[in-house]
């Protein structure tokens, strides 16, 4: 479960030339609530520069909240994001792979800071190598792997520790509809697994076929926040799209 | 504990299986000595025997007899003669002679008188093969035709000698030596140190930003500090690993290469003992950890393997200063010149193959290294904890 009360990330810059200086504060996250339960697939959808992001990295410990809190799993982010990450699994597109490890040694490194008992670690790599197609390139560096490869490594090092948290930013973006079903399968069955997800897409299609609730955020603020199918029932354009441009642009 | 070791074995492996890296850091600095000694000795020797084949265009102005002579015993020396008022300068611009060694017109008169004439040497500075050449034919006619006028005046010659100099080295040819070619041995570890270092820390601090990788680290359930510390540890080792690798090419080159006169080899191999090594090699782990965290701190923020290196590459002025200062006479290894990093290493070092360090100078040595070690270790965590640096 991931409960959020008014989270507020304030990021400082110094803009001018030569000795004239000025400090700028600008709220990249203003005050955000949502809630993501367990067996529930969340969406955090938005535009780029929205927030999302950095929401997503404050959830992840990556990054220090300014004000407001957040309960991971039962766990409050400001009294040791360590632990937090111990209970997340954490996917975005900025989360790239060791490129001059393969898929094992990966694996490997993630299971040993996760501290995963051996058996289960190798049974759970096993179970996420067959999962995902990942055998016949296990060995490969993943810096001479496709993008389509690199994701599956990227899914399973995610999930590899079977966290009871699971942060999806966009996990299908570049991928062949084959790689991609796969992927959106396993979000599925964490799902079924009782697991809380939060997933963030701007593939409407997948947004339609996950979503069991739905938050947008806009320019740092959540716009809205409720379940997908009342989200449905308010909806005035013809498509998730339109819908999801309209509201943005009237927030 | 267990995590710092994680995170130390998997840079290490990622930094190794880089060709770059590799050839930086452990197949450059294991020949570059055994290279720059065969190759010093090689060309030196070169230069040396070409010099003695060179044939020397000299002119003569009013020369007498005696000295055609002497000129001419060297069968190298190529002799034509002038008059007083050729334009030397031209001459020897042109190339036509190489020098000119003019003879007053009355030099007879006053070598006969017993008087002091003036010899004019016309030649170019830079020409030191054949100013050297010509210095010596002066200096064997000099004495020549002092014999002969101590012979005419007949003074015995230990009148003319009112004293003999004799020099009774009481230093030991390793404190001589030592003190003479030690500075350069740090020139060029901390020189290699510094390039293992820089390449490390760029790699695992912006490298990982390039190629994405930093938020996957910092999503891994272990403090930011354990990242910093596994990061920087690994970059001192990169530049500690091609200063040991130095001191091998050095031992390596000095037991396999021939044509080392005997007496540097012999010193050299003295200066080197197990116990010399392990205390150069002492100072050198906080020295490398310091580079790294500074290196860290320098190039936390910056987005691209350029970016960083331009951050970086300038501070190069400030360790290549004090090793320089290190190296001039009159700078010596005392309680103020202790506590400055590098420049204590430089004189340290020297003192250490000298064999003549102060323990307890030594001490202090070390421990100003760990300080400015934490320091930088300090200030890199602070640059690493910044998110807008970190994540930009």
């Amino acid at each position: 479960m991931i409960r959020i009360e008014n989270l507020t990330k304030s990021f400082t810059s110094k803009t001018g030339k030569g000795f004239k200086k000025e400090t700028v504060t600008v709220n990249a996250v203003n005050k955000v609530s949502f809630e993501c339960k367990p067996g529930r697939i969340f969406s955090l959808l938005g535009p780029n520069g929205a927030g999302k992001t950095t929401t997503l990295r404050m959830i992840a410990g990556i990054i220090d909240p300014t004000s407001g809190n957040a309960i991971v799993d039962n766990i409050d982010i400001s009294r040791g994001n360590d632990e937090v990450k111990k209970r997340i699994g954490f996917l975005t597109g900025s989360t790239g792979l060791y490129q001059r490890l393969n898929a094992d040694e990966t694996l490997d490194f993630f299971g040993k800071l996760y501290r995963l008992p051996e058996a289960a670690y190798k049974e759970r790599k096993e179970y996420l190598f067959e999962k995902l197609g990942i055998h016949d390139f296990r060995k490969k560096k993943l810096g001479q792997m496709s993008t389509g490869m690199k994701q599956k490594v990227s899914i399973a090092r995610t999930l590899i520790h079977d966290p009871e948290v699971l942060i999806f930013d966009e996990p299908t973006s570049g991928l062949d509809v084959i790689t991609a079903d796969s992927i959106i399968d396993l979000i599925r069955e964490s799902k079924e697994n009782n697991k809380t997800v939060i997933f963030s897409s701007h593939i409407m299609s997948e947004v339609d076929l996950l979503c069991d609730d739905l938050a947008i955020i806009s320019n740092g603020s959540i716009i809205y926040n409720d379940s997908f199918d009342n989200f449905k029932k308010e909806m005035k354009a013809d498509n998730l799209t339109q819908e999801f441009i309209n509201r943005v642009k009237e927030a | 504990m267990r995590d710092l070791i994680l995170i130390i074995k998997k840079e290490l492996k990622e930094l190794l299986r880089d060709r770059k890296t590799i050839i930086n850091s452990i197949v450059l600095p294991t020949l570059l000595i055994p290279i720059l000694m065969f190759g010093g000795i090689k060309v030196s020797q070169m230069i040396q025997e070409s010099n003695q084949q060179k044939k020397v265009k000299i002119g003569l102005v009013n020369a007498p007899e005696d000295f055609m002579q002497l000129v001419q015993k060297d069968t190298l020396n190529q002799i034509s003669a002038y008059t007083q008022n050729d334009d030397f300068k031209t001459l020897i611009e042109e190339e036509t002679i190489q020098t000119a060694i003019v003879f007053p017109s009355d030099w007879k008169r006053q070598m006969d008188s017993l008087s002091t004439a003036t010899v004019s040497v016309h030649r170019n500075g830079t020409k030191d093969n054949v100013n050297g050449r010509v210095s010596r034919l002066m200096e064997t006619y000099t004495t020549q035709l002092k014999e002969k006028r101590i012979a005419l005046l007949n003074i015995p010659t230990e009148k003319m000698t009112p004293m003999v100099q004799q020099y009774v080295e009481v230093g030991e040819q390793k404190e001589l030596i030592g003190k003479r070619i030690g500075g350069f041995i740090p020139y060029i570890f901390i020189l290699t140190m510094w390039g293992g270092c820089l390449l490390a820390a760029i790699d695992l601090v912006t490298g990982e930003k390039e190629r994405k990788t930093i938020e996957t680290t910092l999503s891994l359930p272990i403090s930011k500090f354990s990242v910093l510390m596994g990061k920087a540890i690994v970059a001192s080792l990169l530049g500690f690993i091609p200063a040991l690798l130095n001191l091998t090419g050095l031992i390596i080159g000095l037991n396999f290469i021939d044509d080392i006169p005997d007496t540097f080899k012999v010193a050299l191999t003295e200066m080197l003992s197990p116990q010399s090594i392990i205390l150069i090699l002492l100072l050198l782990i906080p020295f490398s950890l310091f580079l790294a965290g500074l290196i860290i701190s320098l190039v936390a923020g910056a987005t691209s393997f350029k970016e960083a290196q331009s951050k970086a590459s300038p501070i190069i002025i400030l360790i290549i200063i004090p090793l320089v200062m290190a190296l001039m006479p009159g700078i010596e290894f005392t309680w103020a010149t202790v506590f400055i990093p590098v420049l204590n290493i430089g004189l340290g070092v020297k003192e250490i193959m000298a064999g003549t360090i102060n323990i307890g100078m030594y001490a202090a040595m070390l421990l100003s290294l760990l300080f400015f070690a934490v320091l930088a270790i300090y200030f890199s965590y602070k640059k690493f904890s910044d998110e807008n640096a970190i994540l930009s």
